[in-house]
């Protein structure tokens, strides 16, 4: 082991929370900035720490009046910057294309880490390259198919859209997971007089909940944050809130409070999944029942 | 309780010839041990006879039904794995029942047949437990209590022990084959292990580059190896062996080498002036100051109950295992004697025994 001195130690310390500090602070000013006034906000020199707080910006942005407004100032739930559904939207549509590719993910990867067939390898090869082409170049001609088959502007396009472009890294993070289950559990099980079915649901899905749970939180996030397919293949049926953003800038000026409190906010159901499923996450890393 | 039967079995994975036309026939209650060097594939054979690999060519056969094409939860077999392959998100109670709720048996009935099978096993108080809240032997006991539950034709090891301690392995050896005497199932149990072949088997096959060297008891495994091979992997030191040849003194029958003389049975089968590889093993080799195989100790090797003297004799390498008191030093001359009876001889072309 290595024996440290007080003043190594004394560095130490004071470069991870510069480092700490340097990934927060973006985020603290962001977050600060939805909870200030717009004088606040244009200050110069900048007010990191003294401001006078406010909840108007959050106000405007999802309709609930915490009496910082008057009634009148903006229509309540109807203004420019009523955002409330598109959040909305934003979590039907994550939650929705995480269900739909996390579904067919399991499935797709279970087979291809357990079950033999010819081309196997290429197969797996193929998914991987969907991955390697631009959304842009996919944009364009989803749009016309999008429009011919009448999933234009529907959330259901768009969780479909999305769960595909999750699917890859899906199937192969959860192939990983299932390779990594050793097979006699399977042969164990098939003696058992199991259907491969009853393994995949009674065995290996409580066995890989961790791994599941991690493929779901990137999946998750991935579909939070995604802008070209949304901005294509929507008109006003819905959006999301990536591509919602961009409509604080106004040719009036950019609505800086607004956008910083509809950013804040949308931190917060990613980040409430990532909890809800942080218990899984844990024991995906742990997984020692097997002596190996 | 069934008969197993092996016709010209064959196994290849692509080119790689891993079981060549082998025939075996296996009786009902008795346990055979499939024992051999990694890769001589003995636990090809026993994943063929539960069907988690396919056949190439030839039959397997239990009580007279062929079972090629038979899937792996019709053949009412049981198999314990290497790793154990316990399911680790349940609980020793649910891994023992999983078989039984498949089967879909009332839950009166599951749970007493689980709670027997516990018993039987010392088990019952860790019947609530997950899999890695077991130590190694607990873990062990309960994929054997899987396998138990199910009344199976067939129990099916597949080196059960090597993942044990010493003590725990030699604990557990005792404990499969009493079960084995009051289950009267038969079992197929794979090892490299030559103590667990010699201690738990009624009947060894031992295998060597898939085929079968030789399928004996232990007993006649260990006095009459068939081949040189056979002879050399059973017994521990490893039986020495000596090159020469046939001469016949006065009549009787002597094995000859560099100037070493052994005296051979009268009615030993060899004929004089053939080549052959004389074995000796070292627990028959008995200090005698008159005795014929003359040599200087070059290194002791104590085991506690036993001293194991490497020696060298005329330019071979030999060991003798003698009792503790020996003590003689490195460097001292020592000679020893063996029965005739106990020497065995080999083709030196073949390596059969002759």
């Amino acid at each position: 082991m290595i024996v440290e001195t007080a003043a190594t130690r004394r560095t130490r310390i004071v470069l991870a929370w510069l480092v700490t500090g340097l990934f927060v602070f973006p985020l603290y000013y962001w977050v600060t900035t939805a909870f200030k006034s717009s004088k606040d906000i244009f200050n110069i020199p900048p007010s990191v720490w003294q401001f006078s707080p406010t909840l108007k910006n959050f106000e405007e942005v999802f309709g609930i009046s915490f009496g910082y407004l008057q009634r009148q100032e903006v229509g309540m739930g109807g203004g420019d910057f009523y955002m409330t559904p598109r959040l909305i939207d934003s979590i039907v549509v994550a939650l929705g294309s995480t269900a739909l590719a996390i579904v067919i993910s399991t499935m797709a990867a279970y087979s291809l880490s357990r079950m033999d067939f010819s081309g196997r390898h290429h197969f797996v090869n193929w998914i991987l390259s969907t991955r390697m082409m631009p959304p842009v170049a996919v944009a364009i001609p989803m749009f016309f198919l999008y429009k011919d088959i009448g999933l234009m502007d529907t959330h259901l396009g768009i969780i479909i859209i999305h769960a595909l472009m999750n699917l890859p890294l899906a199937v192969l993070l959860l192939k990983s997971f299932f390779d990594d289950v050793p097979r006699e559990i399977d042969e164990s099980a098939i003696i058992d007089g199991a259907t491969r079915w009853t393994i995949f649901r009674r065995i290996i899905l409580p066995v890989a909940s961790g791994g599941i749970a991690a493929t779901a939180v990137l999946c998750f996030i991935f579909s939070w944050t995604e802008f070209i397919f949304v901005l294509t293949l929507t008109q006003t049926g819905l959006k999301t809130v990536p591509v919602v953003s961009s409509s604080f800038v106004t040719s009036t000026g950019t609505a800086w409070g607004n956008m910083a409190a509809l950013g804040a906010a949308s931190m917060a159901p990613a980040f409430i999944f990532i909890l809800l499923v942080q218990k899984q996450l844990v024991r995906g890393l742990t997984l020692g029942s097997l002596k190996q | 309780m069934a008969n197993v039967t092996y016709s010209r079995v064959c196994k290849n994975f692509g080119s790689v010839k891993v079981i060549d036309e082998l025939s075996l026939e296996i009786k009902d209650d008795t346990f055979v041990v499939l024992l051999g060097a990694s890769g001589c594939g003995k636990t090809t054979l026993l994943r063929m006879t539960a069907g988690l690999e396919t056949i190439t060519n030839g039959e397997i056969s239990i009580n007279g039904v062929r079972m090629n094409e038979v899937h792996p939860r019709d053949r009412n077999i049981a198999m314990v794995f290497q790793n154990y392959a316990l399911y680790p998100t349940m609980s020793v109670f649910e891994n023992i029942a999983f078989s039984l709720e498949i089967k879909k048996l009332g839950r009166e009935e599951i749970k007493k047949r689980v709670e027997e099978t516990a018993a039987i096993l010392n088990l019952t108080d860790y019947l609530h437990r997950q899999p890695k809240e077991l130590s190694g032997g607990q873990r062990q006991r309960a994929a054997m209590g899987r396998a138990m539950v199910r009344d199976a034709d067939v129990f099916l090891f597949d080196e059960p022990l090597s993942n044990l301690d010493a003590k725990l392995r030699a604990h557990m050896r005792v404990e499969i084959r009493q079960l084995h005497d009051r289950l009267k199932a038969t079992t197929i149990y794979v090892t490299h292990d030559q103590v667990e072949a010699m201690t738990m088997a009624d009947q060894i096959v031992l295998m060597r580059n898939g085929i079968i060297e030789q399928t004996a008891s232990p007993d006649e495994l260990y006095n009459r190896p068939a081949s040189k091979f056979a002879a050399d992997f059973v017994g521990t030191p490893s039986m020495n062996f000596l090159e020469g040849s046939i001469e016949s003194h006065n009549g009787a029958p002597c094995f000859s080498n560099k100037g070493l003389q052994l005296p051979l049975p009268p009615d030993c089968p060899a004929k004089a002036g053939q080549a052959v590889i004389c074995g000796l093993r070292p627990t028959d080799l008995h200090p005698d100051e008159n005795g014929p195989i003359k040599g200087v100790l070059r290194f002791r090797e104590k085991t506690g109950a036993e001293t194991n003297l490497h020696f060298s004799s005329m330019d071979n390498h030999l060991i003798a295992t003698t009792s503790r008191d020996q003590e003689i030093g490195i460097g001292a001359n020592i000679a020893f004697s063996i029965d005739a009876r106990r020497i065995h001889l080999f083709d030196k072309n073949s390596e059969r025994r002759i």
